[in-house]
């Protein structure tokens, strides 16, 4: 396992940002999900060597947490979400340059800078000043610097922000290619949770400093839920209560159409008797393909 | 086949241990400052007091030769303590160092808060420590070439013109001096350059602040020395309180009666707080935002 934490415990002054968080994440693409102050970026920090937390334990690639933040970051890359750049530098340099901070012999750098510009696809303007970038252009060079020097683990923060839906495509192929075909994990914070979704096959859910949700995306979506969308006739007020009483969530779409996320253990013939018992008629039932977006907001509750 | 169309290729080399992991920070940015516009014109004309020094030196060894040139004003050329501590406290080597610390100095911090490349350096295997070393290198190094290299030189210069090692026999300790003075103003201006780099992310704000703190400290300097004529106004000018302590290194008359400790005192005091300072402002934590 190159993550494994347990019951990690970390404090801001007197505001937990993250609860007894355990982890055991598999190889692959995983994503980290989770509304803003949900405790993403302190899971991150954590992992990353800059926090230690004050109750827990656990390893990164098998170094602690705790001891060997240094090490970590050696064999770690990190694509931060804003845009950084080195001005005065073109990407050969930027990229070979941060290859040697992390540890590669100079000449080594310098040839490994010039594979994953190609790689990412800047290999034409790989000598033109960062500061002439478009935004994929620097989204690229983030991706490159944080592959140069060959990590086992790869931490994206957002790697899709500010891309047209053109670039974003590549992105996404790109991390795909790498976290699939070699024994590369990638851990993928994001909001988009299709890029979650068309990357990542394990996902791990934070709210409010607690783990929420984690596990094979499939496998969460049904556990968690049956999601139904039905269209109703009638006075709907009691039939929402008594469904509500059932711990099922409901959400309207714009068309009227209600969705109604329903506990796996609950039959969902007590929609038709409740419905039945509160006169209500319901006349379109079908049981749905639930998305990231339904299980996100079925643990998180929120839209 | 391309190496895109390969896919993505794992590197079979190996990490160097290094010795000091800071360095490349230092290389890189020395060779960023030397490709600055008009950076090697400054630095040469921040050389020419060391040029004008090794003339005098060897005029001081051929006064006989030039001894109509230098009717009645030999003791200008009297080699002593005192003319290193000329040398290296002289107003203009001061102020071009200030010149040189803008080229070099203003963006080496402000910078990287400016692009967000803090994060860049921090997720790396690299320490807080390692980052600002491998910054105030860069000013380190352009200004012992400056200062002590030259320093140095002089008085290499000063014995090969003499012929003779009588010059070290009389004063033993001034290669000591020149290295222990040439080396605390490297230092008080590398502290000096990070603090003021460190607390903006614009350069041309940090290259007003490291210039008009310089020459503001030296005007409210001779604002109180007008208004109240006593020496311990003095005390207010870095370049006053930098020429009283080297006065002090190399055991000379001090330009102001002023106790050399008070100086000490303040610009240490400068360097401690350019300290707290940046170890606030540099954050490696903040580099997950």
């Amino acid at each position: 396992m190159s993550i494994d934490i347990q019951n990690i415990t970390f404090q801001y002054g007197k505001t937990k940002a993250l609860d007894s968080v355990s982890l055991n994440l598999p190889q692959g693409a995983i994503g980290l999900l989770g509304p803003n102050g949900a405790g993403k970026s302190t899971l991150l920090r954590i992992l990353m060597g800059f926090l230690v937390p004050d109750k827990g334990d656990g390893s990164v690639l098998g170094y602690d947490i705790r001891e060997q933040q240094s090490m970590i970051r050696r064999y770690v890359g990190y694509m931060p979400e804003d845009d950084c750049l080195i001005p005065g530098m073109d990407a050969v340099s930027f990229t070979s340059y941060l290859g040697e901070l992390s540890g590669m012999p100079r000449q080594e750098a310098m040839k490994r800078a010039h594979e994953v510009l190609f790689y990412v696809g800047l290999e034409e303007s790989r000598y033109r000043r960062l500061e002439t970038y478009s935004s994929g252009m620097k989204q690229r060079l983030k991706l490159a610097q944080a592959i140069v020097h060959d990590p086992r683990l790869i931490f994206l923060d957002e790697p899709t922000s500010g891309l047209d839906p053109h670039g974003r495509q590549e992105i996404l192929e790109l991390i795909i290619d790498i976290s699939s075909k070699k024994d590369i994990q990638v851990l993928i914070s994001s909001h988009i949770l299709s890029d979650i979704e068309a990357t990542c096959n394990y996902v791990v859910i934070l709210n409010k400093g607690l783990l929420a949700a984690q596990g094979k995306i499939s496998e969460l979506k049904q556990i968690n839920f049956c999601l139904f969308e039905l269209k109703v006739k009638g006075e709907p007020e009691n039939f929402f209560k008594k469904l509500t009483d059932l711990d099922c969530k409901m959400d309207e779409t714009e068309d009227g159409m209600l969705r109604i996320y329903m506990p796996p253990q609950i039959n969902p013939q007590e929609i038709f008797r409740i419905g039945a018992e509160e006169n209500i008629q319901i006349r379109h039932f079908v049981r749905s393909e639930s998305s990231l977006e339904d299980l996100f907001a079925n643990v998180v509750g929120v839209d | 086949m391309t190496i895109k169309e390969k896919g993505y290729s794992h590197w079979d080399g190996e990490f160097s241990q290094k010795k000091l992991p800071w360095w490349p920070i230092t290389r890189y940015g020395i060779k960023l400052t030397l490709k600055k516009k008009f950076f090697k014109l400054v630095y040469a004309l921040a050389l020419v007091p060391s040029v004008v020094f090794l003339v005098g030196i060897y005029l001081s060894e051929r006064l006989e030769d030039f001894r109509v040139m230098m009717e009645g004003n030999s003791q200008l050329l009297k080699v002593d303590p005192a003319l290193f501590k000329t040398y290296l406290t002289n107003d203009f080597l001061l102020f071009m160092i200030i010149i040189i610390l803008v080229f070099t100095g203003a963006g080496l911090i402000a910078d990287d808060i400016k692009y967000n490349s803090l994060q860049l350096y921090f997720s790396r295997p690299l320490s807080k420590q390692d980052y600002l070393l491998g910054k105030a290198s860069v000013l380190v190094l352009f200004l012992l070439f400056l200062t002590l290299v030259p320093g140095l030189i002089l008085f290499i210069m000063k014995l090969i013109f003499s012929g003779g090692l009588k010059f070290f026999g009389d004063f033993p300790l001034l290669p000591l001096s020149i290295i222990g003075y040439s080396i605390f103003m490297t230092v008080f201006f590398s502290f000096y350059t990070l603090l003021l780099s460190s607390i903006s992310k614009s350069r041309r704000y940090v290259i007003i602040l490291i210039v008009g703190i310089y020459f503001f400290s030296d005007i409210l300097f001779a604002i109180f020395f007008g208004i109240f004529r006593s020496p311990y106004s003095s005390l207010f000018s870095l370049k006053v309180n930098l020429q009283q302590l080297g006065a002090a290194f190399f055991g000379v008359k001090a330009p102001y009666d002023v106790p050399w400790i008070y100086s000490l005192l303040i610009l240490a005091g400068i360097c401690c707080l350019s300290g707290v300072v940046l170890i606030r402002r540099v954050k490696g934590v903040e580099i997950v935002k």
